[in-house]
């Protein structure tokens, strides 16, 4: 759940008073980019894209313009501009107009919850503006800090002190940077960054303008919602599948999904987040999803889950993959005995379909379990093989791939003849 | 911010030595105890570790407890009441949803100034309560374990303090041995403990971490730990990406690490620990790094590429721990903690083919499970059959189903176009036992259904023909003989059926074809006598018997033991017997497959005498002689197909080979529309008030009277319409065979002038204002239409199979110009499709065309062997539905509540 860019981020920079540049949507008429553009000397267009998206700068995705005609001609090519990065592709819908900031100096800070320090720590330089990976790490200043106090002024003046910035900026960013904590603190969020914040000189006096803006929430924490931000915000973070499962979140059971490839042919709910890692990295390609239904979910949400998965990604499977560890507390009746029945009202609906499944899988209640799946995949004329926890995991993972190609090479129209189809 | 502990850290880490972190003193009080996930842990916990949990919490449950098999766990509203009772602890594990974890933490450490360990087990708490929980413990000088982990456990100690390490039976799992275990995974914890046991190695302390962005107890406090304790020879590690967490590390002892997850590097969000999401210097092959440098070796241990120093190894499957850890440990001069348990190579505990020859790769032999399962599999396999639960089945089916968009029908999964390949006996038997009969099977079945076809002298064919002279339809005609085949008719057979089962349930005979040793079976045998054997001398018995057991192409163990079981008691087997193990063989797999139940079994004997006797009143009484029927001798006709004797029943005569494919065709088109048609409906109906929920009390042919009453003209009489209209077209032309391509018939023409004559009398029928008028039977169809070109993907299915075996039906061949006429006539705007009603209409009408146009055959007769053959193949689909309800359903749960039933008076 990742916000980027300036549209919003002016919005929620406004909630603690953190100046910020003028920033306005795509809505703008002609006559107010001339007049922003009459106002800042220069605006910057840049195209808008939803979650996550980084390095939009890099990629040429950003136009800095001065007068209206290069403004619309910037507009035109960023407004539905497509960006690559990772493995991530993203589509822009939208452009922000920026109104430029001069500025002698240019900062880089940031929020997070740090795993060196095990502690929200600050991230700080005053020569942002750049990615911050590449600087030497003498010209960066991170700061641990305690959460029950928070950001404080002083750790901000000592961090650059201890940097050697211009004493001309230590004033300004002092007083404003620890409102940001109040922003990371209480909505919830798990990253923040700004870069740049560009020092104003327009009053006479340094001051602080944020230009750009990154934040990340933690789904886990509700705080975020309070900000009440569209959900369409981050909806593109999420497959139409991975948002139906979503719904069923709680805290009680996994139900971690994520979509690996929507051509894949094994299908494996997957339980503990071990077996998780694990199994998807085995199964590569050749998986639909990775998932994590483990920490014991209860029968309906097991067979919710099921029934869910079954409708997105049975009809192209060919293997049926349920995989996991021994169990500690993973009742394996209560989640076969779902599974199962997700399986055979799936069958009842949509006819059979040409489909082997294999297990691995110990914990409490493991034969009670697979006597209950078998007997559905028997009356079902589905081939099955069934390991128990004394199966290496990797050996059964490379079972259910040879079955995988066994079923590419004709083995599915075998089945499927079997079934009467 | 934080109180001193052990020396050496910039922050509080209380716990010196792994064998400090779970010991027989902690005293334990577990937050939310009575929840779902605590109630089923804690209890194993408590008894493990000795009655270590003093009390628990949860707001309002004062006064409850927790029952464990060594005593009752007090509850209190609250830490501060559980201490004012008197107890006193040390560590707290966290139980509570995700919201009320930092408040419960917060209560333990106000409230009791002792407390030095905090488990936290609940999953998905935010970061921000993650954080905090982290300041309040180092402030106040205790050590937190957790979110989102299964807690501690140690082997020497028997004590876990947490979640479910090693699940429910945590001895079996955590032996004692000389391994530390640290994992992010908490079900890899066990895991691995279970693996390491596989090469001889036990545990000593194991953690799970968990794999949330803050990991409390990590390994840069586990491994001086491990280093201070003396019975922990060598650590496991296994991690995941995201966090930095294991870099920089600093132990004395040998160390394999376990780092799974490259393929994280492709997400953009967490999946599975909320903590695996990793950046750019902290993903797997990061990890991998950092542990291969400590290590100083170049590469990933694998068994094919072992690659360790005496420091250690890195592995990146978690099968290939337990192999690494021993050439580690070797290398170290350290041998295995004990013999090894067993191995990790694949083990099916459990598995089915289906009937397919897999590739010998895939075709892995199931094995015996390692104890207990071994034992408890062994009890599963003595539940016999398919145990179905029950549900309301009103408009609901096990056995059929529609495709609304296809309107192809499935019975049991298979569709009814797949049906009219398999013949007539073999969809009888598949709509009971969910699985076709192989060559000999059908055999068997053909003998034993043309067995009881010949109704000669019997009430049942009095019956018939009253009713029919009556003036009384074919299905009230059946109804009226299907009647008097009551329970009691067949209550031998069912008998000698229960008989079987009995005997042969629990033995792990699956196929009646194989070899099979009976001799434990025949000494129980004897308790079945009355059931197996006739009463007094039956010539005809052992005749049929051998001649059951001499049917080519097969065997079956139950015939031979019937055989040894009467020599045994020096008895004749009963008919009876013979018949009921017929259908016994038949349903056998199906039975030890739990595709169907016991009662399904049982009943088989029943479900066929009603299928030969509606096979047989179909034909009037005059046919029914002693020792023939429709002129055939009864040696004869044991011979047949059932196919063939249903054809003998309706027309009187011997079908050509051509003839009896389409009407096997014709029977498999009908079998079903899936649980809302009527006559499904019926059957249905009739078994729900009798209660399914007692199946005993299931009147097998009163359900099948459910079926006939919910047929009539308008359903299974209506294939009669296109009959009549095609005889009104062809009746005065030359056509005398309509198998001959070659008739001489200008079928365009005809099919264009039937268009006119059907236009003008449209045209008319809407200028006298009359909206309700006629139309052509068989043509048009409410889904398949709007194309230019319109097909019936069923009709299509067949016209083609008769293409491909030369079949030729004039009729067929009328319909198809005809719907083209239709168009070309400008009566309709597109083609029109000929829908599956005129396969079955062409079909017959090409039967009975010769009978009909010598005379032979009254028109009338046409409708009512239209309307038998309708029932014939309907009483397929029917019987599934029946046997299903019965093994399914709810007594009376056909009924419409009367909120839902609406008056129009």
């Amino acid at each position: 759940m990742q916000l980027t860019g300036m549209l919003w981020g002016r919005k929620l920079l406004d909630l603690v008073e953190f100046p910020h540049s003028e920033v306005r949507g795509p809505e703008l008429s002609v006559d107010e980019i001339k007049d922003m553009i009459k106002r800042h000397g220069q605006v910057f267009i840049k195209p808008v894209f939803k979650g996550g998206v980084g390095k939009k700068g890099k990629a040429g995705l950003m136009g800095r313009v001065d007068n209206i005609s290069d403004a619309l001609k910037e507009k035109e090519r960023l407004y539905f501009a497509t960006h690559q990065f990772g493995n991530v592709t993203a589509k822009a819908s939208g452009v922000t107009y920026e109104g430029a900031v001069p500025a002698k100096y240019e900062v880089y800070f940031s929020i997070a919850d740090n795993t060196r320090y095990r502690a929200p720590t600050m991230t700080i330089t005053h020569h942002g503006g750049v990615d911050i990976e590449e600087l030497p790490p003498e010209k960066i200043k991170e700061v641990p800090f305690d959460p029950l106090t928070g950001l404080k002024a002083f750790h901000v003046a000592n961090a650059l002190e201890e940097l050697g910035a211009p004493t001309e900026l230590i004033s300004p960013l002092v007083q404003n940077l620890p409102k940001l904590w109040d922003l990371y603190n209480n909505y919830g969020m798990l990253m923040l960054e700004l870069n740049p914040i560009r020092m104003s000189n327009a009053k006479g006096r340094l001051s602080p303008v944020a230009c750009d803006f990154k934040c990340m929430f933690d789904q886990d924490d509700p705080a975020w919602k309070r900000l009440n931000l569209p959900g369409h915000l981050f909806s593109d973070d999420a497959s139409e599948f991975e948002q139906e499962i979503n719904q069923l979140r709680t805290y009680q059971g996994q139900s971690d999904v994520y979509v690996m490839n929507d051509q894949g042919t094994i299908t494996a709910p997957t339980f503990g987040g071990g077996a998780n890692a694990m199994v998807t990295e085995l199964l590569g390609e050749d998986a639909t999803i990775s998932s994590d239904f483990g920490g014991n979910p209860p029968y309906a949400k097991m067979n919710d889950i099921s029934r869910i998965t079954f409708k997105y990604w049975l009809e192209q499977s060919n293997v049926l993959f349920i995989i996991g560890g021994k169990a500690n507390n993973t009742d394996i009746y209560e989640t076969f005995r779902a599974i199962g029945d997700g399986l055979k009202s799936h069958f009842q609906k949509h006819g059979p379909k040409p489909l082997y499944v294999v297990v691995g899988r110990g914990g409490p209640n493991l034969i009670r379990g697979m006597g209950y799946l078998r007997d559905i995949l028997d009356s079902l004329n589905i081939p099955y093989r069934f390991f128990g926890f004394d199966s290496a995991m990797s050996e059964v993972i490379n079972y259910a791939l040879k079955v995988n190609e066994w079923m590419k090479n004709g083995g599915k129209e075998e089945i499927m003849a079997k079934m009467g189809g | 911010m934080h109180k001193e502990g052990v020396e050496g850290y910039e922050y509080y880490v209380g716990i010196n030595s792994l064998s400090e972190l779970a010991t027989k003193e902690d005293r334990v009080v577990v937050l939310n105890m009575l929840g779902k996930e605590s109630s089923g842990v804690t209890p194993v916990s408590h008894v493990y570790s000795g009655g270590n949990i003093v009390f628990g919490t949860g707001p309002g449950k004062s006064g409850k407890s927790l029952p464990t098999k060594i005593g009752n766990i007090p509850c209190y509203n609250s830490i501060k009441e559980g201490l004012a009772a008197g107890h006193k602890f040390n560590t707290v594990v966290v139980y509570l949803p995700p919201s009320g974890v930092k408040d419960g933490v917060a209560e333990a450490v106000r409230e009791n100034p002792d407390l030095k360990k905090v488990i936290v087990i609940t999953e998905k708490v935010s970061v921000k309560d993650q954080r905090t929980i982290r300041a309040i413990c180092q402030s106040n000088g205790i050590d937190l374990f957790g979110g989102n982990c299964l807690g501690l456990a140690d082997a020497w100690n028997e004590v876990r303090i947490g979640g479910a390490l090693g699940g429910s039976n945590p001895e079996e799992s955590l032996l004692k041995g000389s391994i530390a275990i640290y994992s992010n995974s908490g079900n890899f914890t066990t895991t691995i403990a279970v693996y390491l046991s596989t090469q001889g190695w036990g545990t000593t302390t194991s953690v799970s971490s968990g794999k949330d962005i803050y990991i409390q107890y990590g390994p840069k406090e586990f491994f001086p730990a491990l280093n201070n304790d003396d019975r922990s020879k060598a650590a496991v590690l296994y991690c995941e990406p995201g966090g930095y967490y294991e870099q920089d590390l600093d132990l004395k002892k040998p160390l394999v690490a376990c780092v799974v997850g490259r393929w994280k590097a492709k997400l953009t969000k967490a999946c599975g620990h909320a903590g695996s999401l990793a950046g750019s210097g902290d993903d797997a092959e990061a990890k991998e790094k950092w542990f291969m440098d400590y290590f100083g070796v170049d590469g990933i241990y694998t068994p094919e590429n072992p690659k360790f120093t005496k420091k250690g190894a890195l592995v990146t499957n978690i099968a290939h721990i337990p192999e690494a850890l021993t050439r580690v440990m070797d290398a170290n001069g350290i041998k295995p903690d004990f013999e090894p348990t067993g191995n990790l190579a694949l083990k099916p505990w459990f598995g089915n083919n289906q009937g397919l020859s897999l590739p010998a790769e895939l075709d892995l032999p199931i094995v015996e499970a390692m104890a207990p399962y071994n034992e408890q599999i062994k009890q599963l396999d003595k539940q016999v059959g398919a145990q179905f639960s029950r549900e309301t089945l009103k408009d609901t089916s096990g056995a059929s189903m529609m495709d609304p968009k296809t309107q192809v029908s499935k019975i049991h999964g298979a569709s009814i176009l797949d049906a009219t390949k398999y013949s007539f006996e073999s969809n009888l038997v598949f709509a009971l036992t969910k699985q076709r009969p192989e060559e000999y099977g059908e055999k068997l079945a053909n003998l034993v259904l043309n067995m009881h076809v010949n109704q000669h002298g019997q009430p049942t064919l009095v019956a018939a023909q009253a009713a029919r002279d009556n003036g009384n339809s074919p299905n009230t005609v059946f109804s009226s003989a299907v009647a008097i085949l009551g329970k009691k008719a067949v209550q031998k057979e069912l008998e000698a059926a229960s008989a079987l089962l009995d005997l042969f349930q629990l033995t792990p005979l699956k196929n009646p074809s194989e070899d099979f040793d009976y001799k434990d079976v025949l000494k129980e045998a004897a308790n079945h006598k009355d059931s197996l054997l006739a009463s007094g001398e039956d010539p005809c018995a052992p005749k049929m018997l051998e001649w059951m057991s001499s049917v080519p192409g097969g065997k079956s163990v139950f015939f031979k033991f019937l055989s040894d079981f009467g020599k045994e008691q020096g008895g004749t087997v009963s008919k009876e017997a013979i018949f009921a193990a017929t259908w016994v063989t038949l349903g056998w797999n199906s039975l030890k497959t739990k595709k169907i139940s016991k009662d399904t079994l049982v009943n088989l004997s029943w479900y066929s005498r009603i299928y030969s006797l509606m096979v047989g009143v179909a034909a009037p009484a005059e046919k029914h002689q002693e020792g023939s029927f429709c002129g055939v001798k009864f040696e004869d006709m044991c011979g047949f197909s059932f196919t063939k004797t249903a054809f003998l029943s309706l027309m009187g005569r011997e079908p050509s080979e051509k003839e009896l494919f389409e009407f096997q065709v014709l029977l498999g088109l009908i079998i079903t529309n899936g649980p809302g048609t009527i006559s499904a409906q019926g059957s249905k109906g009739a078994v729900s008030a009798d209660g399914p929920e007692q199946p005993s009390r299931v009147q097998i042919n009163k359900s099948f009277i459910g079926f006939l009453t919910h047929t009539g003209f308008a359903h299974g009489g209506n294939g009669y319409e296109a009959a009549a209209y095609l005889i009104k077209l062809f009746k005065d032309t030359s056509l005398k065979d309509p198998a001959d391509a070659n008739h001489g018939l200008d079928l365009e023409k005809i099919a264009m002038d039937a268009a006119s004559d059907y236009g003008a009398y449209k045209k008319k029928q809407k200028e006298l204002g009359n909206l309700d008028y006629g139309k052509i039977p068989c043509v048009n169809h409410p889904v398949f239409k709007g194309k230019d070109v319109n097909l019936d993907p069923r009709e299509e299915f067949v016209s083609s199979l008769f293409k491909e075996k030369g079949i030729y039906n004039v009729f067929l061949d009328f319909y198809h110009n005809l719907v083209q006429g239709l168009f070309k006539t400008k009566v309709s705007k597109n083609v029109y499709c000929v829908n599956v009603d005129a396969v079955i209409a062409v079909i017959l009408l090409k039967m009975v065309w010769a009978d009909f146009k010598a005379g032979n055959l009254p028109e009338s007769e046409i409708e009512n062997a239209s309307f038998a053959t309708f029932l014939f193949g309907r009483m397929i689909g029917c019987a599934a539905e029946i046997d299903d309800h019965m093994n399914r359903g709810k007594n009376m749960d056909t009924r419409t509540p009367a909120s839902k039933c609406v008056y129009v008076g």
